[in-house]
């Protein structure tokens, strides 16, 4: 992504002759050889974005799905959703989670990344390895391993828990229920969500790390910089792109963690709830599906990410520019 | 420029988001012709090298009648039994006879997806064996849109070895019960009995037991009686082996009787917990050290004497869509003759709904005692929004476990019964 960035700039002293001509004389030849792509993501795509975005001003239940004609229902389905007080407490987790979840994810994924830059041939080979494991561990595996871990007879946390001293984590940690409460939850969430989604941070950010010229770590060092200072002079201006790349993407990840959630605590814990599984509980959750408010909580929540997207990619572009 | 810019990345990545969570909608088109020649049925559940060998010999026999049809089978896991069917009523891909799970059946017939099949019910000896109650709930408006087949009621599991050891006698009411999971608790250092939150079909035992009812038709209309005292008293008592009698371990909030309950009492780590017949089969594959040693008693009501349990269970139905509906009711019918239905119950584990087949295993026996006293949860479409997608039961009683007031919280659950299975 990053290494087309500079061919998108305009070269020095001309004045955008290609966007004169092609006014001009439109070319036909890169449209043609980028629609193949585009046909497959409106089919695949646009077609139930537009679909979804139709239904959620619908009632669609299993007899509209068997072929009858959807009743029209106007925007009550958004009024049901955002006059629901569940609503707003299942946003406020989505929302905090996020907030919690991106910053581990990237101050974590950061440091692993420096120190894949710094360790030997080997030693890097070898982390990069292991990271590479979580990295690639499918969302259920990871979280009916993780349910395992914390889980109450037989969980490797508790049983390590219950073993270190009392007066040091306290007693009773045998019998903890980690998925009793939104908060405890939330922590095993956390911790399974970072485990997976860190080593793409560390290793695009080890990526970044390659192409900066060992010649300003040096200059830096003959300055007598120390790691931190550095890191904000130099590290972080160079990789600014790649990180608010890092940022945006994380933020939508963790917006939408669905799998994970469902698998560790499901349905039966409604006040874990987050956004994801609210719309999954209403439009799927019985034999009596009501497709129509689980679209419009869809499409409630496909605006707040286009929200936060475009402010962020708003400064993207700025940046990139004024660069 | 800037702003088109904008726009496109915008889309990008919003694309870039959805794109990981779609494309699991895989609707193969090539089936849709109903060959005669082929019947298609739905089995709930994982399916066993076991269960296919039974459904083969029934096959075999199913064949002598029909000698050019070819039987498919094809297990539905039960989590996932809600988005087959819709994925089924969506695109055409139905089954010829599925098995559903009882307390669904009034979804499906008010959903249009069953074929009423009155007519060869009525042709059908056999039917004159089935369960009238269950029966009943295969019924709606005078026509009958599926048939009973088998069915589980659920009862206290205990260790015989630790009540011998300990002089405790089956427990014949609440007290008594308490009182025997404490002294297994103090003596064998084990959580007495296992009261998980998302257990409805458990919980309804203790309110039935107390004479009091979940909701009850006045007039074509439920009405919540959640929020009356004897189900109030019984919601308290359940939740209170959590949280006032600590017989009970906090371990189990917010799960099922299988994420944790049934395991650990297989392992010997808890005292009793209630499961149904069927659960026998899945604990010895757990650990079979202690199987000699657990036995079954009947979830006593309040002041002595046996509880009302839910009668859980399966039924079969032919699909609307079916283009050979009275072959498919053939199937039902060689699928439950005597034999097989016992050749079943004796797998399976589940009693048959025919009243003249009884188990072999002289441990299950039990249940059959138990299966003459049962009750239904109320027979409304609205059910399954009431008990599945918004769990307002188990939901409540987690919140009752971690400290809420249980009138506040059922008085909630009772508005929403009267709403949703009113829907």
């Amino acid at each position: 992504m990053l290494d087309t960035a500079p061919a998108v700039r305009k070269p020095p002293g001309r004045k955008n002759p290609g966007r004169a001509r092609s006014l001009r004389r439109p070319r036909f030849g890169p449209y043609l050889l980028i629609a193949p792509t585009v046909v497959v993501i409106a089919v695949l795509m646009f077609w139930p974005m537009i679909q979804i975005g139709i239904m959620s001003f619908q009632k669609v239940g299993n007899r509209q799905l068997r072929g009858e004609p959807a009743e029209s229902v106007g925007t009550e389905n958004f009024r049901t959703i955002l006059n629901d007080p569940f609503f707003w407490q299942t946003l406020r987790q989505t929302v905090l989670f996020a907030v919690v979840a991106v910053t581990l994810t990237l101050v974590i994924g950061t440091l692993i990344g420096l120190l894949l830059n710094k360790l030997g041939k080997r030693m890097s080979s070898f982390v990069a390895g292991g990271v590479m494991v979580a990295w690639a561990t499918p969302p259920v595996t990871a979280a009916i391993i993780f349910s395992w871990l914390f889980g109450s007879t037989g969980g490797l946390v508790n049983w390590s828990l219950d073993l270190l001293p009392d007066f040091l984590v306290g007693g009773g940690w045998n019998d903890y229920n980690w998925f009793a409460t939104p908060l405890s939850t939330y922590t095993v969430l956390t911790v399974c969500v970072v485990w997976q989604a860190c080593p793409f941070v560390a290793v695009s950010v080890l990526a970044g790390l390659k192409s900066v010229p060992s010649e300003l770590y040096e200059a830096a060092r003959v300055d007598g910089s120390g790691p931190w200072r550095t890191f904000w002079s130099i590290t972080y201006p160079i990789l600014k792109p790649i990180f608010f790349v890092l940022l945006v993407m994380s933020i939508i990840w963790d917006f939408k963690v669905f799998t994970q959630l469902f698998v560790m605590s499901g349905m039966a814990n409604r006040d874990a709830f987050n956004l994801s599984l609210y719309a999954y509980s209403e439009a799927f959750g019985s034999l009596n599906p009501k497709l129509g408010m689980g679209s419009a909580i869809a499409l409630v929540f496909t605006m707040i990410l286009l929200v936060v997207t475009a402010l962020y990619v708003r400064v993207m572009v700025r940046q990139g520019e004024t660069r | 420029m800037k702003y088109i810019r904008i726009a496109a990345a915008t889309a990008a990545i919003a694309l870039a988001a959805t794109a990981c969570g779609g494309g699991d909608d895989d609707k193969d088109k090539s089936g849709s012709g109903k060959d005669p020649a082929q019947l298609k049925v739905w089995m709930m559940g994982d399916g066993t090298p076991e269960q296919t060998k039974f459904l083969d010999t029934v096959e075999t026999e199913f064949k002598q009648k029909h000698p050019n049809t070819d039987v498919q089978i094809k297990y539905v896991p039960w989590p996932q039994v809600a988005t087959t069917f819709q994925k089924a009523a969506a695109g055409g891909e139905g089954p010829d006879v599925t098995e559903l799970g009882n307390t669904d059946v009034q979804s499906h017939v008010e959903q249009g997806s069953l074929a009423d099949i009155s007519d060869n019910f009525s042709g059908w000896a056999d039917g004159k064996t089935l369960n009238k109650t269950a029966l009943e709930n295969d019924q709606s408006g005078g026509k009958t849109y599926a048939v009973p087949w088998y069915g589980g009621v659920r009862g206290i599991w205990y260790r015989t070895d630790w009540f011998q050891e300990l002089g405790i006698q089956p427990p014949k009411t609440w007290a008594d019960l308490t009182a025997a999971a404490k002294k297994v608790q103090d003596s064998k250092k084990v959580p007495g009995i296992g009261a998980p939150s998302d257990q409805t079909n458990a919980l309804v035992s203790f309110i039935w037991g107390n004479g009091g009812e979940v909701a009850t038709k006045d007039g074509g209309k439920w009405a919540g009686k959640l929020d009356q005292p004897q189900a109030v008293e019984a919601v308290n008592y359940y939740t209170g082996l959590v949280t006032k009698e600590k017989v009970a371990p906090e371990q189990y909030i917010g799960k099922n009787e299988l994420e944790g309950p049934q395991r650990d009492f297989a392992l010997g780590k808890l005292g009793m917990y209630i499961d149904g017949s069927w659960a026998l089969k899945e604990m010895k594959k757990v650990s079979a050290k202690d199987e000699g040693k657990w036995g079954v008693f009947p979830i006593p009501s309040k002041t002595g004497g046996n509880a009302p349990v839910m009668a859980g269970g399966s039924d079969l139905a032919v699909w609307k869509d079916s283009k050979a509906k009275s072959v498919a009711f053939d199937y039902i019918t060689v699928l439950n003759t005597a034999k097989n239905a016992k050749a079943w119950a004796d797998y399976s584990g589940f009693s048959s709904m025919r009243s003249d087949v009884k188990f072999s295993d002289p441990k299950l026996e039990i249940f059959t005692q138990i299966a003459s006293n049962t009750k239904f949860t109320p027979i409304s479409a609205g059910w399954g929004e009431f008990e599945q997608a918004k769990k307002v039961l188990p939901n409540a009683l987690k919140a009752i476990m971690q400290g809420k007031a249980a009138d506040g919280e059922l008085k909630k659950a009772n508005e929403q019964a009267n709403t949703l299975l009113n829907s």
